[in-house]
């Protein structure tokens, strides 16, 4: 099991190298920036749909094209593109879910000219008829541009092929997660570097691996008890400083609502005609996201339910510094939690993040807490 | 038994020796914390004020910033565990303690039994701890220590910013150079940190008793912008810097 932890662990510590292997195969490769990419669309044109996150670095060149106060996953995202990072995908593809994610797209036009910049632009209101036309329009798009820059043309019979990939990918990574919170003895680090490395992998062999670790991990003889159970919250917790700090106190993350992580699959899409209107109703259909409008904010009861479904005594919000969305949804989250009795806690953490020492702090504490 | 505590923070280090966890023997603090000779110079004084020999310590235990690089105690413990344990060890009624270190500010809720029920830590910013008042009392040539007494004389406090250790700076030397009376400046940098605490205490809910731990606790231009702000009194320790270290000793007695 540790053998494979460490293949999913090289894959998500070296994106450069699957890139690298993609493109020598002749691969085309097409940059998908975060959150709800419509990565299925790109599978079924025949490219690779490539994770595009940002990276923790020191940021320079973006800052030419971004105020200082605004999300460092978006600032990073520009500046790898701006340093050659990504040279060599054919576009990258952008939604439009958060108003840093606009102003990304915006920048990106005229900071990465050699990498076409493909807007997704997602409705607020995605539910009704109005809302779901819009999406479709949005998609439709997206294989436009797509259809220019790979120079393929879009087949809603192969769209079918690609969704059923991604459905069965899904359905892996939440059993993944289910599996782990089963086994305390998987750490924080090599839970995450499976989640990571979907990113950079083409999903059915993504899945072909989970599917093998999974196995191993229901045949281990993992001990239960020692160690805390939480659930996380946040749009990114990949820092492994910070996944680190979590492994340290002995915590076990048994759940998480987190937009790189669980959140993306949650939802599947459900195949009845017309690909592309499957495609457009599972976005309809997706919910308790903070990127997602819902008057009700019923995600926040969910994430109080997550922790009591998974026996969780807290929930850790990792709140990436200058996201209004997740910061408008925290309160409404911390009062859910103390509603439900489930203890909560914050950490703020960005991309250029060098020093860890207020998260240790508040992860020692919150275990004398909750412990 | 002897127990110790050392808290090791950012800009000091203090050190607390008690006899079967109830009984202060010896208190030192340095001005000097983590990365310095501080921690080591209080673990000495400490031993020299009370007569004791390191030999003597059944346990020690750190705390604060510099607690996880100092391989002199037996283990470690939060700041936030060691400032509510060593609060809650001066006056069980305590409900809420608010510390301003020197480069952080925490809010800690106990709950009846002086156990923590639920805390929140500042934002990733200068504002709103003891670094501002330094770097404030550094543009107006004034020992940090010096602040409450203008503070107090202040008839009409000129509004700070709290949003910004560095906006807060050019605020000020603008006030200065528009001959603003020094007090009134003075009470406004003292309410700019009450503010920014208040907001953050405001989160978790005021329940009294309240009290201020850590440096910035001795300023009573804070103290009293911050009661003011908060609408409740604020009580303080006259040992109020050593909670931590305090704490961590407390801590030491209950796990031996």
């Amino acid at each position: 099991m540790n053998e494979l932890f460490k293949e999913f662990y090289d894959i998500a510590s070296n994106p450069e190298a699957q890139f690298k292997k993609y493109k020598d195969a002749g691969k085309n490769v097409v940059l998908c920036a975060p959150v709800y990419t419509p990565e299925e669309i790109i599978h079924s044109m025949g490219a690779v749909p490539f994770g595009a996150w940002g990276a923790d670095i020191a940021l320079n060149e973006s800052k030419k094209y971004f105020p200082a106060f605004i999300c460092s996953i978006m600032q990073s995202i520009l500046e790898l593109g701006m340093k050659g990072v990504y040279t060599g995908a054919k576009a990258i593809v952008i939604p439009s879910l958060c108003d840093s994610l606009k102003v990304l797209g915006e920048n990106w036009k005229y900071a990465v000219k050699d990498i076409p910049f493909i807007p997704m632009t997602y409705p607020q209101n995605r539910k009704p008829e109005f809302g779901r036309e819009y999406t479709k329009a949005g998609y439709e798009r997206v294989i436009a541009d797509l259809e220019k820059a790979l120079g393929a043309k879009f087949d809603d019979a192969k769209l079918v092929e690609s969704i059923k990939i991604y459905n069965e990918h899904n359905a892996v990574m939440r059993e993944f997660s289910k599996a782990v919170a089963k086994c305390e003895g998987i750490s924080a680090k090599d839970r995450q570097a499976v989640f990571k490395s979907a990113w950079f992998m083409e999903k059915s062999e993504h899945t072909a691996m989970v599917k093998d670790l999974i196995i191993k991990i229901n045949g281990c003889d993992c001990k239960q008890g020692a160690k805390v159970r939480i659930v996380t919250s946040g749009i990114l917790a990949d820092a492994p400083e910070l996944l680190n700090i979590f492994d340290e106190f002995g915590y076990h993350i048994v759940a998480d609502d987190i937009a790189a992580e669980s959140r993306q699959y949650k939802t599947d899409t459900k195949v009845n005609g017309n690909a592309l209107d499957a495609l457009t109703n599972k976005f309809a259909e997706m919910d308790n996201c903070s990127v997602l409008y819902d008057p009700e904010k019923k995600r926040v009861n969910m994430i109080a339910d997550l922790a009591k479904a998974n026996d969780a005594k807290g929930v850790v919000v990792v709140l990436t510094k200058f996201c209004d969305p997740e910061e408008f949804d925290y309160p409404l989250v911390k009062k859910a939690c103390d509603k439900a009795g489930i203890a909560c806690a914050l950490i703020e953490v960005d991309r250029q993040m060098e020093n860890y020492e207020q998260a240790r702090t508040i992860l020692e504490t919150f275990k004398d807490v909750i412990a | 038994m002897l127990t110790l505590g050392i808290d090791i923070g950012s800009t000091t280090s203090k050190c607390v020796i008690l006899k079967d966890g109830k009984e202060i023997v010896a208190k030192v603090l340095k001005v000097a914390g983590t990365g310095t000779n501080g921690p080591e110079e209080a673990y000495e004084e400490v031993l020299k004020v009370s007569g004791l020999k390191r030999e003597d310590i059944e346990k020690v235990l750190a705390t604060g910033y510099g607690r996880k690089t100092y391989d002199m105690a037996d283990g470690e413990i939060s700041e936030l565990s060691a400032h509510a344990k060593g609060v809650n060890f001066c006056d069980k009624e305590c409900r809420t303690i608010i510390d301003i270190g020197g480069q952080d500010a925490k809010v800690i809720k106990l709950n009846e039994n002086g156990v923590i029920s639920d805390f929140v830590m500042n934002d990733k910013c200068a504002a709103g701890t003891g670094r501002f008042l330094d770097v404030m009392a550094s543009i107006l040539k004034l020992d940090i220590g010096e602040l409450e007494k203008h503070a107090a004389k202040s008839q009409n406090p000129i509004k700070i910013s709290s949003t910004c250790t560095v906006f807060a700076e050019s605020e000020v030397i603008s006030q200065l150079a528009n001959k603003a009376d020094l007090d009134d400046l003075i009470a406004g940098i003292c309410g700019s940190v009450a503010s920014r605490t208040a907001s953050l205490a405001k989160r978790l809910g005021i329940s009294e008793k309240v009290y201020m731990s850590g440096g910035v606790a001795l300023n009573g231009g804070v103290r009293n912008a911050l009661s003011k702000e908060l609408g409740a009194e604020i009580f303080k320790t006259e040992d109020a810097q050593y909670m931590g270290a305090l704490g961590a000793a407390v801590t030491a007695y209950e796990k031996s």
